[in-house]
């Protein structure tokens, strides 16, 4: 009895110990509130964000002369710029959203969803040779068209199946992938019909256009020979 | 797109043909439009970053083949937080030409490990039985390798010494916005991996219109910045 009465009368006292925690407590906080602006501080001094910088924009580049041959120039650019713009039946492919635009005297005739290069680059594991796969960009222009076009099957085209091209020339001939026409546009690039609909309208080619048939149909019947297209 | 596809004549043509008339064209109005003229002899595709109307164009002998709306063009450059940002002069028309770019580098390389002889069809054929024979094999393959979807930011090496930046987003300008991002910048710098990044002309677009602008920032893509005349 005279035991347990000695421990209760050492426990602590329950108030003071509470307040001096607060006190801790507190204390750690600005301490640690110190240190955090004190390190973002040294961080914020060290660091170099990107910061919009004000931009002038002036106008220069021209030399201001006479009103009359200034006028003469900008006459001249404009016809110079005049000459080169397409006339006729030409075409637009864009190679991201994959569409294909056939245009006639200015006004769109047709539009159609194609598929072009992927952009992947194949290596040939024996030589380190590199093709990309790329749909070119910029002008080009229908050199001539094929009824039932016939692909000669380039070295890329067995190496990337694994396999190393064939000796004999006449292996490499298939008269099946290409569909019914083919518009050659020079460097080996093609636009022709495919054997795989359901992948129109994804980057899946070597580079070549592929559209389905009635588009290419119409392609092939409505674009002469040395009509433009325009890749981008 | 197809709107300005339809239009099919470059605004500069336009313009020119006002110029043409009695009005007396500003010196660098002309300069932008001989400029012009210049690429639209060749048969690249060209660029036309254009500030005042805030649009970035795909064009070739001067047509518009394409056109995206900018949502934000600023000159952006890594500076100290508690610094001044020096005002930077841009004089337009200016012709720019990128050095490289991601439709350059950020590239997926594949390479068969190993190649197989190749068999003729006759003679696979012969070593084959009907159940084992595997479709006609000239017929072409889907590409095995899906193509990667292009990012929303990135950069483009030009000749100006500048970077162009295509980004969905730009840089806080917001106080806590800037400090924030000085801190996470001193923190990497701290560790030694602070990057170092040219000055960079800042054009924000929606993330679709950024991808799909990858592709042409390419090595020899000439931009064309027209003078911008209020």
């Amino acid at each position: 009895m005279t035991t347990d009465l000695r421990l209760f009368a050492e426990e602590p006292s329950p108030q003071r110990p509470q307040g001096r925690t607060t006190w801790v407590i507190v204390a750690a906080l600005v301490g640690a509130a110190v240190v955090a602006s004190g390190v973002t501080a040294v961080l914020a001094k060290l660091g170099r964000p990107l910061t919009a910088m004000p931009l002038l924009v002036v106008s220069g580049g021209g030399e201001s002369g006479e009103p009359g041959r200034l006028s003469k120039r900008a006459a001249q650019a404009a016809a110079a710029l005049d000459r080169q713009r397409p006339r006729g039946v030409w075409l637009t492919i864009d190679t991201h959203r994959n569409r294909l635009l056939v245009f006639k005297n200015g006004e769109l005739v047709r539009s159609a969803i194609c598929s072009t290069g992927t952009g992947i680059v194949l290596r040939d594991p024996r030589n380190g040779r590199e093709w990309v796969f790329d749909t070119p960009l910029g002008e080009r222009a229908i050199q001539h068209k094929v009824r039932n076009p016939v692909w000669a099957k380039p070295d890329w085209a067995f190496i990337e199946e694994g396999l190393e091209p064939p000796t004999d020339p006449n292996e490499r001939f298939d008269s099946n992938s290409l569909g019914d026409y083919g518009l050659y546009m020079g460097d080996g690039y093609i636009i022709h019909g495919t054997l795989f609909k359901t992948l129109l309208g994804r980057r899946v080619t070597h580079g070549c256009i592929r559209l389905g048939d009635e588009d290419l149909e119409f392609v092939y019947r409505n674009a002469p020979i040395g009509s433009r297209v325009y890749l981008y | 797109m197809l709107r300005s596809v339809l239009a099919c004549t470059s605004i500069s043509l336009v313009a020119a043909a006002a110029w043409c008339g009695e009005e007396i064209p500003h010196p660098a109005r002309v300069a932008t439009l001989e400029l012009e003229a210049s690429l639209a002899k060749k048969p690249g595709v060209y660029l036309v970053l254009d500030t005042e109307r805030r649009s970035l164009e795909i064009r070739a002998r001067g047509i518009v083949l394409d056109s995206v709306a900018l949502t934000g063009i600023e000159l952006v450059a890594q500076q100290p937080l508690f610094g001044g940002a020096a005002p930077t002069t841009l004089p337009l028309p200016a012709l720019w030409t990128v050095e490289s770019g991601p439709g350059d580098t950020d590239r997926e390389v594949i390479a068969p490990e190993l190649l197989r002889p190749y068999v003729s069809e006759d003679e696979e054929e012969e070593e084959t039985t009907e159940d084992e024979a595997e479709p006609r094999r000239s017929a072409p393959t889907p590409s095995p390798t899906p193509v990667r979807e292009p990012p929303t930011s990135y950069r483009a090496r030009l000749d100006s010494g500048w970077d162009l930046w295509i980004t969905e987003q730009l840089p806080a300008t917001s106080f806590w916005g800037q400090l924030k991002a000085a801190v996470a910048d001193g923190w990497l710098r701290l560790r030694g991996r602070g990057p170092h990044l040219s000055p960079a002309l800042a054009v924000a677009m929606k993330g679709e219109d950024a991808r799909r602008l990858h592709h042409l920032l390419r090595a020899g893509m000439p931009i064309l910045l027209p003078a911008a005349l209020q």
